[in-house]
C-alpha cells in the first residue's frame, strides 16, 4: 500500500552529503562529521550530568568512591542544578529572541522598514491584555503593546499575561505547584541564583524551577516572539514551497539565510526581489537571486513567503559545500562557528549581523531596526557582487528537492477545520472537527514533533522513521524547527503524495481537508503555537490537556533551548518523549522526578520518557496514546 | 463502546447470518447450484469489483465468504473498520443473491431489488452533465410519513436520484407518493441488505466508466469517492449492522447523515448527526460537496430534471398539443437584436383556461434569439434542447420535434395556475441560462389556433428543409475541423470522443454542431477544436492531429485512434454509448445491439456483456460503442467495407434507423431495403449458423465482402 520509495531517503541524503564532503576535501574543508570523530568518546561525567564546575573549588566529579562534591552536594543536587542551568540557558535564548521582536514592533512605522501586517491579530492580543484599542492608530497601539510586552520581561509583580490562554485546569495546576512564571528575566535570574554555590541542592526544588523557567519561555518569551512576528510579518497560512539541498540554483546568486529572527530574513527576502538588485544580478551573469533558508529562519520565511528550505541544523555546512553559495547570512542561535573557516575555503561570504552572535572569520554588518533596509540591501549587493568569484569547477548541487506545503499556524489549522465542518450542524472557528476525528478513532491522536539534529542520532533518521511509523498508525503530526525540515526534505509534507504513506484514517482526513499529514507549524519559538492548539483542544473538548491523546517528542534534540521547551511542554500537560538523554542519567532521583509516576507528573499530570532506541521510542508513544484513549473510553 | 467496536460487532452479526444462509442453501440445493443476479455482466457485481473473482455457484459463494472473512481484521484502526464495512456490504450481496436462487423473483413493485446494467449505463451522461447532481440513499423510517415525503421531494426537485431502503418505502406508499425510476425515486427493498443494490450501481459505474480493474480495491474506492456523488441518510435507530454498513459507505466516500444521537460518534464530512430531518437535504449536499444548478423560473409548478421521465396519462390531461393531427411546431430563429424585446412572451389566441378540457389543439412556439456570437447553426442545437426543457416541468410531457411535437399539460398543472405563457417563461429562462454565451436577447411567440399555424408551419418547414440540406452537405471532408468531447471524463477519465459531422458522439447526444456550439459557448470546455490538416490514411480516418489530440486529452492513456475502423485503433468508449457493435466471425459481419435490448445476440452475449468488453476509455479491437445515428453513416466501419457489414440488429433498432440506413446502403452498394437483409431477434437469437442461413437466403452483401483483416 505504501510506496516509501517516493520519499527522499536518509540514505540518499547521506550519499548527497558525501559528494559534498568530497567537494570539501578538494579545498581542505573541515566538517562536523570529522569533528565528531575527534570529540568521541565524550566525557562520561559530562554526559551523566555529574560534573560540577559552578565554583572554583572544583571541578568536582561524582563517582561511587567520591559521592559528594567539596561543598557536600550529592549527585542529585549536582545533576538537578546542571539541568536547571541548561534550562535557563534555553529560556534566556528563546525569550531574548522574543524581546528583539518586541523591540522591532516598537519600531514599526507606516512607511518604515517594519509595518503591522496583521492588525486584527494585534487588536485581538491588545484586548486580551486589557489594553484600550478604540480610537487608537494601529501604530500607536503597536508601540503601546510592545512596551507592555517588554515589561513582561522585568515586571516586579504578577505572572505572565499569556497564562490566561491556558485552560483553567492547567492554570490551577500551575498555581498549586507554584510554578506560574513571573517576569521572564526573573525566572532566568532565579535559576542562576538557585544554582549558585551554596544555594539549592534539593532536586525537587531545582526541577520545579526548571519547569517554571521553561514556562516563562513557552508562555512568555517564545509566545511573544511568535505572536508579534505574526503581527509584523503576517500570520502564516498554507503555502507551497520546496525543500532539500537541490533548492540551491546553479545559475543564480544564492543567498542562504540562517538563524532564527525573521526581522533579518524578511528584509533580505524583500531586497532580493528588488528590481535594482535583480538587474545587478543579471549584470554579473546570473539569472536572478535565489534565497534559501537553513534552520528556523528557513521555517519563518517558508511559512510566510514560500521561500525554499535548503536544509536543517546538520546540513548548514552543506549549503556552503555546494560551492554555489554567494553568501550565508546569519543572525542568532544554532550557527556553527565552523562556517567562518569553511566559507574561507570557498568564495562564500559569511555575514554575521547580530551583536549576540559574533564569530571569527565573518563579515559583520550590524543589523538594527532603524537601518534594516540599508543593511539588507548592502548584504544582497555584497552577495550579488560575489557571484563572479564563484569557482564553477567546485559547484556541486545534489539534485534532491521535495515539494512541501507549509504554514499551519493555529489560525490556519482552524480555517482548515472550518473547511470540513458542516454549516448545518457545526459551529465554525473551533478545533471540534479535529476532536471528532480523534474521538471516533479515525485519528488515533497527535504527536508534536520538534527539535534539532544531533550527531548522537543518525541525522534526520529518527525524525523521519518515527513520522513514518506514526503516520501508518493514523497519528497526525504537528512539527516545527529542524524536525519540520527533516519531514519537508524527505517529502512528508508533499500535499499530493504524502497522504499515501498514512493509514486509512489519516489518509482520509488529508483528502477531505486537503492537507499533508505532517503539519508545519513553524520555527522553534513557534512551539508556542502548539501550546495554544493544545489549549484550544482542551477547551473545545472539556478535557484536561493531559487526557488528550497527544504527546510531544524531540528525538534528535541538542540545544539548551530544547530542554527549556521540554520543560514547558511537560508543564503544560503533554507527555514528552526524548531520543537523547538531557544529562540527567547520573541521578536516580532526578530521573524519577522527570520520568517517574510521582515527580513532575504529580504536579502537572505529565512527564518525560527518555529512550535512545528510536524504534522503541515510537512504540512507547503509540502505547501512551492508546492508553490515553482507553482511559477516555474512545 | 467505541465506533470501531460497533462496526466490528455489526460485521460479525451479518457474517454469521450470511454463513448460515449459504450453508442452508447448499444443504437444500447443493454446491453446484447456480447463483446470479439478473441482467448483469458482473456477477456478483460488488464482490467481483472488490476481488476480481466472479461467483457462479453456491460453492463459489461459500469460497467467497472465506475471502470476506480475511477482510474482517480487528485492529483499532480505520482501515480495519473500513474493510469490515466492505465485508458487511459483501455479506449483504451474498444474502441478496440467495433470494434470486433458482430463478426466483424476490422483489415486486414498487421495489426493484437488483437493478440491471442498463440502468447504470443510463446514469452515466446525466451524472456527468449534472442533470443528476447526486444519488441519495435513504435508509429506515423517517420520524413521520410527511417528513419522508418532504425529504424525498426535496431531493427530487433538485434532480437527484433517490433510492430507498426499509420503512421509508411504506411511508411514501401511505402518502400515495409516486415512485419509479422514471421519477428518479427507486425503492430497493425492505431489508437493510437491499442497500447493496445501490452500492452495486456505484461499483459497476466504476468498472464501466472508470475502467477500474476488478480486484483493484484501492482504485475502486478512490473512484467512488472522487466521482460518484452519493450519500446516505440513515434514520434512527441505528443498530450495529447499520453502523457497519455505514462504515462500508464511508469507505467508498459516501457520507452518512443520521438523526441518531445515542451511542454515535461524529466524523467530519463522513458521519454527521443532524437531528432536524428537514435539514437532511442541505446537510447532505454540503457534506458531499454537491452543488445544484439553480435557475429560478417563474412558473406555478416545479421544474427539475427529475420530472423528465414523467408520463401524463390521457385521463390526467388538460389539453394536448398534437403535431401528428394538427398544425404545430417548435422553432428557434435568429433575429437582429433590434427586432427583439428581451423576455417578451406573447400568446396569440385563446389561453389555456379558454379551451375545453381534453382538447387536441394547434399550437406553435417560436423562440427568437439575438446575440453577437449567435450563429444560425446553433438554432437546431437549441431546438433539440426544448424537449428536455419542457419535460422538466412537473406535469408537462413533451415528445417529438420540429412539426411533430406532442405536448400534454396535466389537469393538476392547470389547477395550479399553469398557462401557455409559462411555456414561454421556461423556454426564455433555459435558453438564456444555458446559452448565455451566445444569446443576448430572447423572446417567445406562442400562437394558438388552426388558421395562423397552417401558414406558419409551411414557413417553418422551409427552414427545416434548408437546415437538412446544410446538414446533408456537411461531411467529414467538407468541414475544416473536428472536435473533441471529453464531457464524460468526470466519469471516465481517459476517454476522448472525436466528433465529426458523420460520426456523432457515442452517447448520441453530441453532434458535430453541438460540439461546435459547446466550443463557442465555453472555449475552455469539453469540446476542443481538432485540426485535420495532417491526414495519414484517409480510409482508416487516421490523422496526426487526431492522435495528438487523443494523447493530450486522454492524459497520455491513448496514442492512436482511427475514425473509421473497428480493428485498427478503434475509438474508445466511456460507457454511455447508445449501441455497441461486435464482430460476428462466422459471417464476417458485425452485430449491433442497443441499450434498450435486454435479450441475447448471435455473439452469445447481451448488450451488458458486450458493453463490459469495452468502455472506460480502453481500446478493444472488434468491439466499439457508438451512437444510433452513426449506423446509417457512410463512414460507419468504412475501413472494413462500411455499413454493409451489419448482419444483425434488434428489430426495434432497425425500425429506428431504417429510413436512413436504406438510403445509405442504396448509395453505397445499390441495394434496396438493406435493413430487411439485416437479421434480428425474430430470425435468430444466438445461433450463428441460423444467422448465416438467413444471410444466404436474403443475399446479404456481406457474403461477397473480403474477410476481416483481423
Amino acid at each position: 500500500m505504501k510506496d516509501w520509495d517516493r520519499l527522499i531517503t536518509v540514505e540518499e541524503m547521506e550519499a548527497a552529503t558525501n559528494t559534498l564532503l568530497e567537494n570539501g576535501k578538494k579545498v581542505g574543508a573541515d566538517s562536523w562529521q570529522q569533528r565528531v570523530k575527534n570529540q568521541t568518546p565524550h566525557c562520561g561525567f559530562g554526559e551523566a550530568g555529574t560534573c560540577c564546575r559552578i565554583c572554583s573549588m572544583g571541578p568536582c566529579r561524582i563517582t561511587p568512591k567520591s559521592p559528594r562534591g567539596i561543598c557536600g552536594c550529592d549527585v542529585h543536587g549536582i545533576v538537578a542544578r546542571n539541568f536547571l542551568r541548561f534550562t535557563a540557558g534555553g529560556s534566556a535564548t528563546h525569550s531574548d529572541h522574543g524581546r528583539e521582536i518586541m523591540h522591532t514592533l516598537h519600531q514599526t512605522k507606516p512607511d518604515g522598514n517594519y509595518q503591522v501586517k496583521d492588525p486584527e491579530k494585534l487588536i485581538r492580543i491588545a484586548k486580551e491584555w486589557n489594553i484600550e484599542t478604540e480610537g487608537k492608530d494601529i501604530y500607536e497601539l503597536a508601540h503601546e503593546v510592545a512596551e507592555i510586552g517588554l515589561l513582561e520581561y522585568g515586571k516586579p509583580f504578577g505572572t505572565q499575561r499569556f497564562l490566561k490562554r491556558a485552560p483553567e485546569h492547567t492554570q490551577k495546576l500551575w498555581k498549586d505547584a507554584e510554578i506560574e512564571p513571573r517576569a521572564i528575566d526573573r525566572e532566568v535570574a532565579t535559576a542562576l541564583h538557585m544554582t549558585h554555590m551554596g544555594c539549592s541542592s534539593l532536586p525537587e526544588a531545582l526541577v520545579r524551577q526548571s519547569l517554571r523557567c521553561g514556562l516563562s519561555d513557552g508562555w512568555g518569551g517564545s509566545m511573544m516572539g511568535t505572536e508579534f512576528s505574526d503581527v509584523m510579518f503576517g500570520t502564516p497560512k498554507p503555502v507551497d514551497t520546496t525543500a532539500n539541498i537541490g533548492v540551491m540554483e546553479k545559475d543564480m546568486v544564492n543567498i542562504v539565510v540562517h538563524g532564527h529572527d525573521p526581522s533579518l530574513s524578511e528584509m533580505i527576502v524583500h531586497y532580493a526581489n528588488d528590481p535594482e538588485m535583480i538587474a545587478l544580478a543579471k549584470g554579473v551573469g546570473a539569472k536572478g537571486i535565489n534565497i534559501a533558508g537553513v534552520c528556523c529562519t528557513a521555517n519563518e520565511v517558508a511559512m510566510r513567503h514560500g521561500i525554499p528550505m535548503a536544509g536543517n541544523f546538520l546540513t548548514q555546512e552543506n549549503v556552503v559545500l555546494t560551492g554555489a553559495c554567494e553568501a550565508i547570512v546569519v543572525d542568532v542561535q544554532c550557527i556553527f562557528p565552523a562556517l567562518g573557516p569553511l566559507s574561507k575555503c570557498f568564495h562564500t561570504k559569511f555575514i554575521t549581523t547580530s551583536p549576540i552572535a559574533r564569530m571569527p572569520d565573518s563579515e559583520f554588518i550590524r543589523f538594527n531596526a532603524e537601518t534594516a533596509g540599508e543593511n539588507a540591501k548592502a548584504i544582497v549587493k555584497m552577495a550579488v557582487e560575489n557571484f563572479s568569484n564563484r569557482n564553477k569547477d567546485l559547484v556541486n548541487i545534489p539534485n534532491q528537492v521535495s515539494k512541501a506545503r507549509v504554514g499551519y499556524s493555529v489560525e490556519a489549522i482552524v480555517k482548515v477545520l472550518d473547511g470540513v465542518a458542516n454549516s448545518q450542524v457545526d459551529e465554525f472557528g473551533t478545533t471540534k472537527p479535529l476532536l471528532e476525528c480523534v474521538t471516533s478513532g479515525v485519528l488515533r491522536g497527535a504527536v508534536a514533533m520538534v527539535g534539532c539534529n544531533n550527531p548522537k542520532i543518525r541525522p534526520d533518521f529518527a525524525h523521519i522513521e518515527l513520522m513514518k511509523k506514526l503516520l501508518e498508525n493514523d497519528i497526525i503530526l504537528i512539527v516545527s524547527g529542524c524536525s519540520a525540515q527533516a519531514a519537508a526534505k524527505a517529502g512528508l509534507m508533499d500535499p499530493e503524495t504524502a497522504k499515501d504513506y498514512c493509514g486509512a484514517g489519516l489518509k482520509r482526513v488529508c483528502e477531505l481537508a486537503n492537507i499533508p499529514p505532517v503539519l508545519h507549524m513553524g520555527s522553534c519559538v513557534d512551539i508556542s503555537r502548539m501550546l495554544i492548539l493544545a489549549s484550544e483542544l482542551s477547551k473545545d473538548s472539556g478535557l484536561p490537556i493531559s487526557k488528550l491523546p497527544v504527546v510531544g517528542c524531540a528525538p534528535e534534540w541538542m540545544s539548551e533551548k530544547a530542554v527549556s521547551i521540554g520543560n514547558y511542554v511537560v508543564a503544560t500537560g503533554l507527555d514528552t518523549f526524548l531520543g537523547v538523554d538531557p544529562y540527567v542519567k547520573g541521578s536516580s532521583e532526578v530521573c524519577d522526578l522527570l520520568t517517574g509516576e510521582h515527580g513532575v507528573k504529580d504536579w502537572v499530570e505529565a512527564n518525560y520518557t527518555v529512550e535512545t532506541d528510536i524504534e522503541k521510542l515510537g512504540d512507547l508513544m503509540i502505547e501512551r496514546i492508546e492508553a490515553k484513549r482507553a482511559a477516555l473510553g474512545i | 463502546m467505541t465506533l470501531f467496536e460497533r462496526v466490528f460487532g455489526g460485521n460479525d452479526a451479518v457474517y454469521g447470518l450470511t454463513e448460515a444462509a449459504i450453508d442452508n442453501a447448499i444443504a437444500q440445493y447443493g454446491e453446484s447450484q447456480a447463483v446470479s443476479f439478473p441482467d448483469t455482466a458482473y456477477s456478483l457485481p460488488c464482490y467481483y469489483a472488490v476481488t476480481g473473482v466472479k461467483v457462479g455457484t453456491l460453492g463459489d459463494l461459500k469460497a467467497a465468504l472465506g475471502v470476506v472473512k480475511t477482510l474482517m481484521t480487528r485492529a483499532p484502526r480505520l482501515n480495519d473498520a473500513f474493510m469490515s464495512g466492505v465485508a458487511t456490504a459483501l455479506c449483504a450481496e451474498f444474502i441478496e443473491v440467495l433470494k434470486y436462487i433458482n430463478g426466483a423473483t424476490p422483489y415486486e413493485a414498487p421495489c426493484y431489488g437488483h437493478v440491471p446494467d442498463a440502468f447504470v449505463r443510463n446514469l452515466g451522461v446525466p451524472l456527468v452533465t449534472g442533470d443528476i447532481p447526486g444519488v441519495a440513499v435513504i435508509l429506515g423510517s423517517a420520524p413521520s410519513a410527511e417528513e419522508a415525503v418532504d425529504l424525498v421531494k426535496s431531493y427530487q426537485s433538485q434532480g437527484m436520484l433517490v433510492t430507498l431502503v426499509g420503512g421509508v418505502i411504506d411511508q411514501l406508499l401511505e402518502k400515495g407518493y409516486k415512485t419509479g425510476d422514471n421519477v428518479r425515486v427507486v425503492p430497493l427493498g425492505y431489508d437493510v441488505t437491499a442497500v447493496i443494490h445501490v452500492v452495486s450501481v456505484a461499483l459497476r459505474a466504476a468498472l464501466i466508466f472508470g475502467n477500474i480493474t476488478p480486484g483493484d480495491a484501492g482504485s475502486l474506492m478512490k473512484y467512488t469517492m472522487e466521482r460518484v456523488p452519493a450519500f446516505v441518510n440513515a434514520f434512527k435507530p441505528l443498530d450495529d449492522v447499520i453502523v457497519a454498513c455505514g462504515a462500508g459507505a464511508i469507505a467508498l466516500g459516501f457520507p452518512v447523515v443520521t438523526n441518531e444521537t445515542e451511542n454515535i460518534f461524529r466524523v467530519p464530512k463522513s458521519l454527521i448527526v443532524q437531528e432536524d430531518v428537514s435539514k437532511f437535504n442541505a446537510t447532505s449536499l454540503e457534506a458531499r460537496d454537491i452543488k445544484i444548478k439553480v435557475t429560478k423560473i417563474d412558473i406555478p409548478v416545479s421544474f427539475a430534471s427529475a420530472f423528465e421521465g414523467e408520463i401524463i396519462r390521457r385521463g390526467d390531461m388538460q389539453v394536448e398539443i398534437d403535431g401528428s393531427r394538427m398544425d404545430c411546431f417548435e422553432l428557434v430563429s435568429t433575429k437582429e437584436a433590434a427586432e427583439i424585446e428581451d423576455h417578451k412572451i406573447t400568446v396569440e389566441g385563446p389561453e389555456l383556461d379558454e379551451i375545453p378540457v381534453g382538447s387536441k389543439i394547434s399550437l406553435s412556439y417560436t423562440v427568437e434569439v439575438a446575440g453577437k456570437n449567435m450563429q444560425a447553426d446553433f438554432e437546431s442545437v437549441m431546438e433539440r434542447k426544448i424537449h428536455s426543457f419542457l419535460n422538466c416541468v412537473e406535469g408537462v410531457m413533451h415528445t417529438g420535434q420540429r412539426d411533430m411535437i406532442r405536448i400534454r399539460i396535466s389537469k393538476a398543472d392547470f389547477e395550479a395556475g399553469f398557462r401557455f405563457k409559462h411555456i414561454g417563461e421556461v423556454l426564455y429562462a433555459k435558453i438564456k441560462s444555458e446559452f448565455d454565451a451566445v444569446v443576448d436577447k430572447c423572446q417567445v411567440k406562442i400562437i394558438v389556433g388552426e388558421e395562423q399555424n397552417k401558414e406558419l408551419r409551411k414557413h417553418a418547414n422551409e427552414i427545416f428543409a434548408k437546415r437538412d440540406d446544410r446538414l446533408r452537405s456537411m461531411t467529414d471532408e467538407s468541414v475544416p475541423v473536428y472536435y473533441t468531447c471529453i464531457m464524460c471524463q468526470a466519469f471516465s477519465p481517459s476517454h476522448v470522443c472525436i466528433v465529426t459531422p458523420e460520426r456523432l458522439g457515442l452517447c448520441g447526444a453530441v453532434s458535430w454542431l453541438d460540439a461546435k456550439a459547446t466550443n463557442e459557448l465555453d472555449p475552455q470546455g469539453p469540446c476542443q477544436v481538432v485540426p485535420k490538416d495532417r491526414c495519414i490514411d484517409e480510409n482508416l480516418g487516421r490523422y496526426e492531429d487526431v492522435d495528438e489530440a487523443i494523447f493530450k486529452y486522454s492524459h497520455g492513456a491513448l496514442e492512436h485512434v482511427t475514425l473509421y475502423s473497428l480493428f485498427q485503433d478503434p475509438m474508445t468508449s466511456c460507457g454511455c454509448f447508445e449501441c455497441i457493435c461486435g464482430v460476428e466471425p462466422v459471417s464476417m459481419g458485425v452485430v449491433i445491439t442497443c441499450r434498450e435490448h435486454a435479450g441475447m445476440t448471435p455473439l452469445g452475449m447481451t448488450f451488458s456483456e458486450m458493453a463490459s468488453m469495452t468502455g472506460g476509455g480502453v481500446q478493444t479491437p472488434g468491439f466499439m460503442g457508438h451512437g444510433k445515428q452513426f449506423i446509417a453513416s457512410k463512414k460507419f466501419l468504412k475501413a472494413e467495407g462500411g455499413l454493409g457489414r451489419i448482419v444483425w440488429m434488434p428489430k426495434e433498432l432497425k425500425d429506428q434507423v431504417r429510413e436512413k440506413l436504406d438510403a445509405a446502403a442504396k448509395e453505397l452498394y445499390d441495394v434496396d431495403n438493406f435493413t430487411d437483409l439485416v437479421a434480428d431477434e425474430t430470425v435468430c437469437t444466438e445461433d450463428p449458423e441460423e444467422l448465416l442461413n438467413y444471410l444466404s437466403e436474403v443475399g446479404h452483401p456481406v457474403l461477397s465482402m473480403e474477410p476481416f483483416d483481423m
